[in-house]
């Protein structure tokens, strides 16, 4: 189809041509006795001049061929023959066609150098567009579909990408919106792993398997390959010029240069993520360890001094014993359910209830486990007249405040108050617990929800730095969130902001009174 | 009390717990069983016929929700189910499927003694008491009235209903669904127990003098409610 118009386009103009020709003859030829034989020389100029700004030098060539023959034919003495009776004329005739051809050359190439500079600016706005592109994209496959839209856009082909993996295998990238299978094909892998090898173009338009329909060239940046574009070109040999080629091996480089990044980053990255591994191991291992069998040894150690040693102990002794075995059991028992929430929070095998919960009622069930270890310390609690109800997991939701008054009630003195106040603001429901303790370093107070971190100031009280990352992981799971500030003059706020459950999960007041 | 020289019998597969619970209990005054299986225990509560049994439910070969459905297939017995901290489906499951009350592993032998108490003392007990008295509260079931420190205190029926209930269990956990389909029949919906905790508030407003710190209607977070009895 597109042949056939190519082809039609070029015959269109001889035929124009020829055309013109004949016309102004028609219409010159009564006029012969009126205007002098320079004069009709020179209006038959008008056709070169016309077809080699219109179509070109070969169209152009052709218009002064045909003029001088129709001019020689129907103007020259003898008329109606080629014969030439004055031969001054034959010089003229060769004027008149060097005059032609230079006319049409000249004009000619002033229009290809027009088209050259128009395809240059649009090769030039297809690279700028794809290099803004390129720079927003943060994943491969929108990268692949960027490339493989400018490219079908401008040079109307399609491309694959060819990308080594850990085990230098090659993996085939298709955009995402693949046309056809041509990727695919089995040649296509051997081709990329050649140029990739060997650091060349190969396939069509190079050196090597030039009879490839596609073109194979490296992803290059910073001295370092990073894959293989492959472009189908199968069956636009003819368009295909040194001008596309050049847009190509440019498309090429903002390619290579994005993956680069793109490769780059991920290092990084992982990079991060393997250091960030290895403190966590080690924080982990320090804490766990410390944590375990700092507990275990006064447990069995007590054990021990009271079977070995049954007759040397009064009973007030014995007494102490016994209640270090029960804290240090204690201790134990909420390490392991610390580490068993973190487990459940973290593998996401928690499956949240959504059940209607009474903060007032989950205040009341936190402040009842907290009541034994918080000694004199007065816990005020504030309330709405109308506390709302909240829509979550209510055994969650209470091990989070029950860990975050804990806490208040570790790191504060004894006998300083702690204050519970909830109210609601918008669709959030905020709870702030307040205490008079240690505080923070102002850098803390976003890492004091980090697994495993423990304050600078906490030094000597025990803890295993995972009871505020549960907090995190409960209030995220309810699609609230918490924070912490300090507390004027002295202390620490946690705020719990939790979402109020919307007009669909509640229908109030139509309760009896 | 009564329930001294009760026969309990444990059913656990944990050696280390069994001899704690023996030891304990005997030290109670209590005469104790021991099954290590299901199988067992389902056998030995038809051999022995127990006052009361200790369930734990996380048994190696029947389960333990097995055992108890085997053994409520005949018999009235109180049980009480022993289960680790993180298992609520667990539990709900078991005090709907007829048990009389749960203590959660690791558990203090007081605790546990208390249970065992309360959950003997209401099997003894004969149904109909018309006055129920819990320090200054009182109930009289008769006439539908609470009086807290000799002064009446009007409830809406519904408020009511949630009170007889749960006092009339004083001491045992009653679960969510248990309450829901007492009060408000079988027919009850998903937002009913958005009510529950409504009326639940609003009793507690009305009898606890802080409700943050109810003295009355404990919430067991996840299961249910329990009404203290102090003896």
């Amino acid at each position: 189809m597109g042949n056939r118009n190519v082809l039609w386009m070029k015959w269109k103009s001889y035929i124009g041509i020829t055309a013109i020709v004949i016309a102004m003859t028609i219409v010159l030829h009564p006029l012969e006795a009126a205007f002098d034989m320079v004069n009709i020389a020179l209006v038959f100029l008008l056709p070169v001049l016309l077809s080699a700004s219109l179509w070109g030098f070969r169209p152009a060539l052709y218009a002064a061929v045909l003029s001088v023959l129709a001019f020689d034919f129907f103007f020259i003495p003898p008329r109606l023959s080629f014969t030439v009776a004055d031969l001054r004329y034959l010089i003229s005739f060769a004027v008149y066609l060097s005059v032609a051809a230079l006319t049409a050359s000249l004009s000619s190439r002033l229009k290809h150098q027009l088209l050259l500079s128009k395809q240059r600016e649009a090769h030039t706005a297809v690279l700028y567009e794809l290099s803004r592109e390129l720079g927003a994209v943060t994943d491969l496959q929108s990268l692949i579909d960027s490339v493989s839209l400018q490219v079908s856009k401008t040079i109307g082909s399609e491309i694959a990408v060819f990308l080594p993996d850990e085990q230098n295998r090659l993996k085939l990238y298709l955009p995402s919106n693949a046309a056809s299978n041509w990727g695919q094909r089995e040649e296509g892998q051997a081709i990329a792993r050649l140029v990739l090898n060997h650091n060349e173009a190969a396939g069509f338009g190079t050196e090597t398997l030039r009879d490839d329909p596609g073109q194979y060239a490296p992803l290059r940046a910073d001295n370092r390959i990073y894959g293989v574009l492959a472009v189908n070109l199968g069956g636009r040999t003819a368009e295909f010029g040194p001008e596309q080629q050049r847009l190509l091996e440019a498309l090429t480089d903002l390619t290579a240069s994005a993956i680069a990044r793109m490769k780059l980053m991920e290092e990084a990255r992982i990079a991060h993520l393997t250091a960030e591994s290895e403190r966590l191991r080690t924080a982990i291992l320090d804490s766990v360890s410390h944590e375990l069998r700092t507990p275990l040894a006064a447990i069995i150690g007590s054990a021990t001094s009271l079977i070995e040693g049954d007759r040397l102990f009064s009973g007030e002794d014995r007494m102490e014993l016994l209640q270090t075995i029960r804290e240090g059991a204690l201790r134990m028992n909420r390490l392991v359910q610390n580490l068993l929430g973190m487990v459940q929070l973290e593998s996401g095998m928690l499956k949240l209830k959504r059940n209607w919960c009474d903060v007032e009622d989950l205040i009341g069930v936190a402040l009842a486990q907290v009541k034994e270890f918080q000694q004199h310390r007065q816990i005020r609690v504030k309330l709405p007249d109308e506390v709302p109800l909240l829509v979550g997991d209510e055994v969650l939701l209470e091990q989070m405040l029950v860990n975050v008054v804990s806490n208040a009630i570790k790191y504060s003195s004894d006998s300083s108050v702690i204050d519970i106040v909830v109210r609601t603001s918008g669709d959030r429901l905020i709870l702030t617990v307040t205490d008079r303790g240690v505080g923070l370093e102002e850098k803390e107070y976003d890492r004091i929800f980090d697994k495993f971190y423990r304050a600078k100031s906490s030094k000597n009280v025990t803890g295993t730095g995972l009871g505020l990352a549960i907090c995190r992981g409960i209030a995220e799971l309810h699609g609230g969130s918490i924070s912490a500030s300090p507390n004027e003059p002295q202390g620490t706020v946690i705020t719990i902001a939790l979402p109020l459950p919307t007009r669909e999960d509640s229908n109030p007041d139509i309760i009896e009174s | 009390m009564s329930d001294h020289g009760a026969r309990i019998l444990v059913i656990d597969d944990e050696p280390q717990i069994r001899k704690l619970l023996k030891v304990t209990l005997q030290a109670h005054k209590y005469s104790i069983y021991e099954a290590s299986t299901g199988e067992e225990g389902v056998l030995q509560a038809s051999l022995q016929m127990p006052d009361l049994i200790v369930l734990d439910l996380g048994l190696p070969d029947l389960s333990g929700m097995e055992v108890l459905s085997r053994i409520r297939e005949w018999s009235h017995v109180p049980i009480l189910v022993l289960t680790a901290k993180d298992r609520e489906e667990d539990k709900i499951a078991a005090l709907d499927g007829g048990a009389d009350d749960y203590v959660t592993k690791p558990f203090g032998m007081g605790e546990l003694v208390a249970r065992i108490r309360v959950a003997l003392r209401h099997a003894a007990k004969s149904a109909n008491e018309p006055q129920l008295q819990f320090g200054e509260l009182t109930i009289d079931l008769a006439q539908r009235i609470v009086e807290l420190r000799g002064e009446r205190v009007k409830l809406t029926p519904t408020e009511y209903d949630l009170l007889r209930i749960l006092a009339s269990n004083a001491g045992k956990v009653v679960t969510q669904r248990q309450l829901l389909q007492q009060v408000w029949g079988s027919q009850h919906t998903e937002s009913d127990s958005h009510y529950l905790r409504v009326y639940i508030g609003h009793l507690r407003k009305k009898l606890e003098e802080d409700s943050t710190q109810p003295k009355f209607i404990v919430t067991e977070p996840g299961i249910g409610y329990r009404f203290l009895s102090r003896d």
